[in-house]
């Protein structure tokens, strides 16, 4: 039996489990878990802090990629092949209704949790000094999900991929100078045809996921050199508010310096720095409040993996994702609506298309990348930092709200309707 | 190497990596622009002036053009898509109006905004006729309301 231990010793390198030691070392030795600190707070790993949106949403996103790649050994991405195929996968293909059911439901759940994750992190104050990056990166990573979505929102060629794109891509087209231009360079042509189905394709299934594969792999990392996930509010201690926030470089610690070294040589960075390292300094009492990451915070990340997954399965097991009629370009469906998440921008596009097309999506995304660098208010507190959060709550709401009135309360020819109109009287 | 002789090495290297890079990047932007277009062409026949009757237009889905027929005045071609985002409008003949479906916009018979987010009226297209007889529409031209082709 000596040599069996032998050979799993040369996979896992570590020491027992039954050790710290070997506690510590299953994590940093290992390729995947080594983006986990040996140890985290164990405040942290509270569900009411975090809700682990960070987690579910990375969740959603591998079940998002595993289908997507099942689902792409049936799909031929030109039609009107990309709408037989469609039909295959719902009626023909053994669980492939199913899987699409679950790429679908997953893809829509991302958007909800890639964004109550923002506000998750803005409610804490999580964005502050040193985060401040990773708060951008966040945004793109937001900016890609909804990218991913809206590109596959158009893979199936039914009427409502059609109008939707149709509709949302003219939107696009309202910003000034370059968005007449860009629409075309998006679509590969002035109408949506069978050039913009292939470079929807290749965006979905190439370009954006490694983009956000790069971004996630950069947001983890920044998760932990920032030092780990903030502290919840409830255990900031108030002497320590100050030290906790300037993180990485104390305000009585010299700055980094290079040392001159002699006079006609120059040195690499790395090898002559001086001065106190970046890295969060563990005072003994806080040393006091983390526990080993295995078991006790990938434990918890397993529960969150199979919840995520069971709900998923069992939202795709009794709704079925839509297939409408196959696409037809003469034949605009009334009302013609776009993706849900830009019924938002719909609505004010239907008062005001540059208002609504161009003017606020820019003024959102800048606002958004903007916050940590404009919110120089050091405390996390929320009764420290009420403007941020009525100012962030509010467009929150508005977002909201408009969403809900694209979605329920607009009709044919985008009148006013009670909500119910949709329950009763749906076209099939 | 002195500092002279580096700075203006450098600073010829940096130049030369920006063009590249700009180059690049111009490069890959031409690259997606089509040089073909494979959608519908813009200029196209659409038949014989017999073949469409005075009165009501005529709706010809995959151009997504009206076809208008007036005894006194002649041939016509109005868009059909919105000028809001795109949708395809339908003509109504009680009221003379072009209705979009997706926002609401209603157009009157000259395919003037009467209601509605569309920021601009709707486009008439030159229709002329060809040598062997047929009626030509070309998109690229877009001519005023009053534009009538007598036959």
């Amino acid at each position: 039996m000596k040599w069996i231990r032998e050979i799993w010793q040369s996979i896992v390198r570590r020491d027992p489990l039954s050790t710290d030691k070997g506690k510590s070392e299953l994590v940093f030795l290992n390729v995947w878990l080594h983006i986990h600190p040996a140890k985290v707070k164990r405040e942290n790993l509270r569900f009411k802090y975090s809700f682990y949106l960070g987690f579910i949403t990375f969740f959603l996103f591998l079940i998002l990629l595993t289908t997507g790649i099942a689902l792409m050994c049936y799909y031929r991405p030109y039609p009107p092949a990309a709408y037989q195929d469609m039909k295959d996968l719902q009626f023909a293909v053994f669980m492939g209704s199913f899987l699409r059911n679950m790429h679908r439901w997953a893809a829509h759940a991302m958007v909800v949790c890639v964004f109550l994750h923002m506000c998750r992190v803005f409610y804490t104050g999580s964005y502050k000094k040193p985060r401040q990056f990773n708060w951008v990166v966040g945004v793109m990573l937001l900016l890609l999900t909804l990218g991913l979505s809206f590109t596959g929102y158009l893979l199936p060629w039914d009427q409502l991929a059609y109008w939707a794109i149709t509709v949302g891509t003219n939107i696009g087209s309202y910003a000034p100078l370059v968005g007449g231009k860009l629409r075309e360079l998006l679509l590969g042509g002035h109408t949506v045809g069978e050039a913009a189905l292939l470079r929807f394709y290749v965006l979905h299934v190439a370009v954006l996921p490694s983009l956000v594969i790069l971004f996630t792999i950069v947001h983890f990392w920044r998760v932990r050199k920032d030092g780990g996930l903030s502290r919840p509010i409830w255990k900031l201690k108030p002497q320590k508010t100050e030290a906790l926030v300037t993180i990485g470089a104390p305000a009585a610690v010299a700055p980094l310096q290079v040392t001159a070294a002699s006079k006609d040589k120059t040195y690499g960075l790395m090898e002559v720095v001086t001065g106190k390292p970046i890295f969060e300094t563990v005072t003994p009492e806080e040393e006091e409040d983390t526990v080993f990451s295995y078991p006790y915070a990938f434990v918890r990340e397993a529960v969150a993996l199979m919840a995520t997954v069971t709900t998923i399965m069992a939202i795709s097991l009794f709704f079925k994702a839509p297939l409408e009629e196959m696409a037809n370009p003469a034949v605009t469906p009334n009302p013609a609506k776009a993706p849900w998440y830009f019924l938002g921008l719909q609505e004010l596009v239907s008062h005001s298309a540059l208002l609504g097309g161009v003017v606020v999506p820019a003024l959102m995304v800048i606002a958004l990348i903007a916050i940590p660098y404009i919110d120089r208010n050091p405390s996390r507190r929320p009764r420290d930092r009420k403007w941020a959060i009525w100012l962030f709550t509010f467009f929150v709401v508005a977002n909201i709200l408009l969403i809900i009135v694209g979605t329920f309360f607009r009709g044919p020819g985008w009148a006013w309707v009670p909500p119910w109109v949709h329950v009763v009287a749906r076209p099939e | 190497m002195n500092r002279r002789n580096f700075l203006s090495w450098g600073t010829a290297g940096m130049a030369a990596l920006c063009s590249a890079v700009g180059v690049s990047f111009g490069a890959v932007v031409r690259f997606l622009v089509p040089s073909v277009f494979y959608g519908p062409p813009q200029s196209f026949k659409i038949g014989n002036p017999g073949d469409f009757p005075y009165g009501p237009p005529t709706f010809l889905a995959d151009e997504k053009i009206f076809v208008f027929r007036d005894r006194e005045r002649g041939f016509a071609v109005a868009s059909a898509v919105c000028t809001h985002l795109g949708c395809t409008v339908a003509y109504f003949q009680d009221d003379r109006e072009f209705h979009c479906p997706c926002h609401g916009s209603v157009f009157s018979p000259t395919g003037a905004v009467l209601h509605g987010p569309a920021p601009q009226s709707l486009n008439w297209f030159e229709v002329t006729l060809t040598r062997d007889g047929q009626l030509r529409v070309d998109k690229d031209k877009v001519v005023p309301p009053t534009y009538r082709l007598m036959v």
